[in-house]
């Protein structure tokens, strides 16, 4: 009697831990699912992911993504897949290549070019004020430099 | 006056080179999407045929030319075209080298054998399970249409109904020319 009750403790933690680790593995490839539908275009909706998307083009992606996550794709290659067939539109972060390194680096270039000016005027003013030492200014009549002189005394 | 340094003209330049890309960017077709497809081989196809109890695969054609058209009862455009798909058929289908599918896409069987007998049917289709088929081939919605080479190359996609101009241009500058290449 004792040894079936034991028995059946033993079936019951066996199908537990099945059933946890079946719920875990699920768990996370819905994470990872999500994870790349997000990154997907819905083709027939206004900006919007396959993910959030109810579109059944959309759910059918879904379910695309989740079979080869099983067969064991990687994002990467499921992203590569999409392209394929319908181009970089599919991706929402275009990726670095072609026409659209111009989209990457563009930002980067007009800063670039933004600070090449900031420094060349930047210099080209604190070159001229400091040429603007007093052997730059204009010289000064007898009567203005003892008036001068005269002010810097009461000052003392 | 200052006068222009080689700098300058390579700003100009580049400014202008924006310029013109934005302006023709403003003119382009927001609605237009990119047929990346084209020029690649046709992913295979291997699906339960919608009118009878088989499997039709498209790898058993390799060597002919091949007409896919993907389309759903509840499509009015589908509709607009459908006459036009039964002339193709109607005026290729003496020939050995041609073959021409329907794929019905994220329909009911029910409404979409009905659809055939309504309208009309003289080429086989097949249904679209989970759309894999479909997206193996990027279609974006139907009515769209793919013609195939000997070779099994993707030459031509046609997004939207096959009619009028549209129908003459795949007929004599698409179809007949794939048929006139050597096999």
């Amino acid at each position: 009697m004792a040894q079936s009750k034991f028995f059946i403790l033993i079936v019951f933690f066996f199908v537990m831990s099945v059933a946890m680790a079946q719920a875990m593995d699920e768990d996370l490839l819905q994470e990872k699912t999500k994870e790349v539908s997000k990154t997907l275009r819905c083709a027939v909706c206004q900006s919007e992911s396959i993910w959030e998307s109810n579109a059944t083009l959309a759910i059918q992606m879904r379910d695309i993504i989740r079979e080869r996550l099983i067969e064991g794709e990687s994002p990467d290659e499921i992203r590569a897949y999409f392209i394929s067939r319908y181009g970089d539109y599919i991706v929402f972060k275009p990726r670095f290549r072609g026409i659209n390194i111009l989209l990457w680096g563009g930002p980067f270039l007009l800063l670039a070019i933004g600070a090449f000016f900031l420094h060349r005027n930047l210099r080209k003013w604190t070159t001229q004020s400091t040429q603007t030492g007093p052997e730059h200014l204009n010289p000064i009549d007898e009567k203005q430099r003892k008036r001068i002189e005269a002010e810097l005394r009461s000052l003392k | 006056m200052k006068r222009f340094e080689t700098w300058h003209i390579f700003l100009l330049a580049g400014l202008l080179a924006l310029v013109v890309l934005f302006y023709k960017g403003l003119w382009g077709d927001p609605t237009a999407l990119p047929p990346v497809i084209i020029s690649k081989p046709a992913p295979d196809i291997t699906a339960p045929a919608l009118l009878e109890a088989k499997n039709i695969s498209l790898k058993a054609h390799l060597g002919k030319v091949v007409v896919l058209n993907f389309w759903a009862s509840w499509c009015l455009e589908c509709k607009e075209e459908h006459r036009f798909l039964l002339a193709i058929q109607k005026r290729f289908e003496n020939n050995p080298d041609f073959v021409m599918y329907g794929v019905n896409y994220q329909d009911q069987e029910k409404l979409a054998k009905e659809y055939l007998q309504i309208h009309g049917n003289n080429f086989e289709h097949m249904v679209d399970e989970k759309g894999k088929i479909s997206i193996d081939y990027g279609v974006y919605g139907v009515p769209e249409t793919f013609v195939i080479d000997r070779k099994g190359i993707i030459r031509h996609k046609q997004i939207g109904p096959v009619f009028g101009d549209v129908y003459s241009n795949i007929v004599e500058n698409v179809i007949e020319p794939l048929l006139n290449e050597p096999a």
